[in-house]
């Protein structure tokens, strides 16, 4: 008997612990989660229930989107754009899945409100208001971007302020318009319209990578700006080649005009005298690979090659090409942390959340994600990008009156030549009083990147016109 | 004049201040009843009638109980609180008035099986004599759902027998059945050779139930087998190697069974397929989520949109009702119920009451487990029903039959230790 005892003691002693450990993580799930699931698309209960949402206002506040007094959901009333803003703001059936009406509905709604909030609510019989929340998204803004978006393309347009790291615009094309779906014909819907571009399309980012190639090349040697680099147009190497834009031979060239000229062949050698490590490494600190968690939204992960088969991998990965991929908005944050002296921000919309009484619950607060680069690495980066808008690919993408720097890219999409490559343009204004960061990327858009440079070279305009 | 004495030791023995349990548990039964029977326009008749039933029961059931053995009252009061947890839910969510009634005349009956269960585990001395014969009995109602007329699919799962609307389920009702069995053929620390037919024995409930794919029950009479047999023999080999043929087992089944296959992607990812086969566990997520720390409000939750929210979600529906806070106070009655049943389990005379009151412990904790974990998405779904809360009557019976046993034991273990007592002083006194 005394041997039972002990086992069963010890039985017993096993199923209280395991249930500590259920109700634990019972708690613990639906304390972090609880919200988020709540304010799943497939809760019909926010359809019906009697809670009022609350207000999206941009940064200036105006209204986005607003519950009217009978009840129904108004957006922006001119239809342009209410197209323009249709992921970021998203729409109450859900469909944009990551915009703010889904991903913020928690907070639109007002669920976590406090017991002796609902008590109040039900003894005086009144509709529970919800939270308004302003963005940083500049309205105006982001409708002039997608208004001079190349028609009939497709792509996105991410400004953001790279010393806040608030976003000002996050165009993406195709859009639609949210009555649609609230009428239940989403006949005129194009396809991948509920697609955010700038936070759910991964790219390859193409030219626009050499950015990181060179940063780390910088970083690891900064003597290697001033070795000489020799371009056949043609670079043959064991088990594959790398060829320049249309073939031309950009001879024997210092590091800058290779990358003004955007040169395929000295950026191979670099990535190959660097090697996947190190070359990683500086992908890594940018935030590829990494498990973007920001909170304001959701953005997918950017990925660079963990390991790569043989050296062709990684002379293409070097010029942006294989395995890369990456989000407009990831682009942004990149040519940003050049841009603010190698200190990536971490990238914010919510700019603040307002509850039905008028008290504010969350500020949106900028704080530094990371600093990537050296001062010194990040201003030498700037220069080239510099004098790759004054006299490299991307002239087209100047500001009269102000420094703008840049790359431009066109990224391959398909193994043979069949399918147009996707144009990019990144930058950003060099200015602390208009600390603004653009990526634009039009899929098929061409080689050369003419278009993007426009776009950006004007969106960056309007972004000083209107938010300053 | 001593058989007085003896009673009155063993009253004070069990006598545990329960009062202030019993008036919270008959306040909570009132008020939530109250609370359905007038929130809206029309007074619900059956809810004001249950509001008055319910404490009145439980009051009734406790005294006469209470009365009658020394039983532990505090695990009878908490038996009597989940069950009518169980009436107070269904009251509120179910679309009908039927169901919550049907729960409620369920429940009489469970309370007649408690009270025929610590009746029959004080008589039963002859078990050593019986138990094989219980055994065969076990299997063969086990098998019942083959017979022709009878035999009856739900859900997939062929485990129920019945005539026209009177249906129920074997695997519940063999569940306390089983553990007497084992209990019998563990007690007084057989050698392994003895040990083989009673586990042949539950090998052979568990394949029936495999076949039968009522997969959560196997999980359960299993586990509870290869617990039980630890306690009896400290056999740690041969219990590993047990666990480790249920992992083996596991696999296999996964590998061949497609049911199990679906059940673990869901659980991997059930917003995979939000609208169809990741229904139930989404829908199950987002109330409890909506719930929040405080819950919706008795009647002001939408539960009704998991499908099965009467029955294997009834979790996921309280929760959404009365909040994270309350569910998590649902679980600690589980577990102070386990707790005071360990302590049954420690007290008992033989080791035969020992490992009846252990294996009916265990059982419980590792069925409020299963379905609750399933609920939260910690493990994958298993079909069982959440003890006592449910609806179902073959459950809740059983499980009342099963408390009832438990209790019984519990009142042994009082007058036996009333009797040392007195013995005590009788020699003191010479």
């Amino acid at each position: 008997m005394k041997e039972l005892r002990r086992n069963m003691r010890l039985i017993g002693a096993l199923v209280v612990v395991m249930f500590i450990a259920l109700a634990g993580w019972f708690a613990m799930t639906v304390y972090t989660q609880g919200a988020i699931w709540a304010s799943d698309a497939h809760n019909t209960r926010l359809a019906a229930s009697n809670t009022l949402r609350g207000d999206i206002t941009d940064r200036h506040g105006n209204l986005l989107a607003t519950t009217a007094s009978d009840g129904s959901r108004q957006y922006t009333q001119n239809e342009q754009a209410r197209r323009a803003l249709s992921q970021t703001v998203g729409d109450i059936a859900g469909m944009s899945g990551v915009g703010v009406e889904t991903f913020h509905s928690s907070e639109l709604m007002d669920i976590s409100t406090s017991l002796l909030d609902r008590l109040s609510e039900l003894f005086h019989g009144a509709d529970h208001m919800g939270s308004s929340i302003q963005i940083t998204v500049d309205g105006r803004l982001q409708a002039a971007i997608a208004g001079r978006f190349p028609a009939g393309y497709k792509g996105a347009v991410c400004v953001m302020n790279y010393r806040t790291g608030e976003i000002l615009a996050m165009v993406s094309k195709p859009d639609y318009d949210p009555y649609d779906i609230m009428s239940r014909s989403d006949a005129q819907v194009e396809d991948t319209a509920f697609l955010n571009r700038c936070l759910q399309g991964l790219y390859t980012p193409g030219s626009v990578f050499k950015i990181v190639t060179l940063a780390s090349a910088v970083t690891a040697d900064p003597n290697v700006i001033t070795q000489p680099f020799t371009c056949a147009g043609v670079w043959e190497y064991q088990g594959g080649r790398v060829v320049c834009a249309g073939g031309n031979a950009h001879g024997d060239v210092d590091l800058k005009t290779a990358f003004k000229k955007s040169c395929n062949v000295i950026f191979g050698k670099l990535a190959y005298q660097l090697g996947l490590e190190r070359l990683r490494a500086t992908a890594e600190a940018f935030g590829f690979n990494e498990n973007f968690k920001f909170g304001d939204f959701v953005v997918y992960n950017s990925s660079f090659p963990k390991d790569v088969g043989g050296m062709s991998e990684l002379v293409w990965a070097g010029i942006g090409q294989g395995q890369v991929l990456v989000t407009p908005l990831h682009m942004a944050m990149i040519a940003g942390t050049i841009a603010n002296r190698g200190v990536m921000m971490k990238p914010m919309l919510i700019g603040k959340v307002v509850n039905s009484l008028g008290v504010n619950t969350a500020v949106g607060q900028s704080a530094v994600y990371r600093q990537v680069l050296s001062e010194a690495v990040a201003g030498k980066i700037a220069e080239y990008m510099y004098e790759t808008v004054q006299s490299g690919t991307a002239t087209r993408a100047r500001v009269q009156g102000y420094a703008v720097c840049g790359k431009t890219g066109s990224a391959e999409v398909s193994d043979d030549k069949t399918v147009e490559t996707n144009a990019w343009f990144t930058g950003f204004i060099y200015d602390d009083a208009h600390p603004y960061a653009i990526a634009v990327v039009i899929e098929g858009g061409g080689a050369g990147a003419r278009m993007p440079s426009q776009l950006a070279s004007e969106a960056l305009e309007w972004t000083i016109k209107y938010v300053g | 004049m001593s058989r007085q004495r003896t009673d009155a030791m063993k009253r004070a023995l069990m006598r545990s201040n329960t009062r202030l349990l019993l008036t919270a548990v008959m306040l909570f039964q009132f008020a939530a009843m109250a609370l359905i029977a007038f929130q809206s326009g029309t007074v619900n008749r059956q809810a004001l009638i249950l509001a008055v039933a319910l404490p009145t029961v439980t009051a009734l059931t406790a005294g006469i109980m209470g009365r009658i053995w020394p039983v532990d009252r505090a695990i009878l009061i908490m038996v009597l609180f989940l069950c009518s947890l169980g009436i107070v839910t269904l009251s509120d969510i179910a679309r009908s008035d039927v169901t919550p009634r049907t729960q409620a005349i369920y429940a009489l009956a469970g309370i007649f099986a408690m009270f025929v269960g610590a009746a029959f585990i004080r008589r039963f001395t002859g078990w050593q004599k019986y138990y094989r014969a219980l055994m065969v009995l076990c299997v063969m109602a086990l098998l019942s759902p083959y017979l022709p007329v009878v035999g009856i699919v739900k859900h997939g799962a062929r485990n129920w027998v019945g005539f026209k609307s009177l249906s129920v389920q074997p695997s519940e009702f063999m569940k306390p059945v089983m553990i007497l069995c084992l209990a019998a053929g563990f007690a007084n620390r057989p050698r392994f050779v003895q040990c083989i037919p009673t586990l042949a024995f539950a090998a052979v409930c568990c394949a029936v139930l495999l076949v039968q794919r009522d997969l959560g029950a196997v999980l359960l009479y299993f586990l509870t087998t290869v617990l039980m047999y630890y306690a009896a023999t400290s056999n740690a080999f041969i219990t590993l190697s047990g666990l480790g043929m249920g992992a083996g087992a596991a696999v296999v089944a996964y590998r061949l069974i497609p049911l199990v296959q679906t059940r673990v992607a869901l659980w991997k990812n059930p917003w995979s397929d939000p609208t169809d086969k990741g229904l139930q566990l989404v829908q199950a997520l987002i109330a409890i989520g909506s719930g929040g720390l405080f819950g919706m409000g008795l009647g002001l939750g939408r539960p009704r949109s998991i499908p099965l929210y009467y029955s294997d979600f009834i979790f996921a529906a309280i929760t959404e009702e009365f909040g994270l806070i309350f569910a998590i106070g649902v679980l600690t009655v589980y577990v102070l119920i386990i707790m005071r049943g360990l302590i049954v389990a420690f007290n008992a005379r033989t080791s035969f009451h020992s490992l009846s009151s252990l294996g009916l412990v265990v059982i419980l904790g590792l069925q409020t487990m299963l379905i609750v974990g399933g609920n939260t998405k910690l493990i994958p779904l298993t079909g069982v029903t959440l003890p006592l809360v449910c609806y179902g009557g073959s459950s809740l019976v059983s499980t009342f039959f099963s408390m009832g046993v438990l209790l019984g034991i519990s009142s042994m273990n009082a007058e036996d230790e009333a009797r040392d007592i007195e013995r005590i002083e009788m020699r003191e006194e010479i």
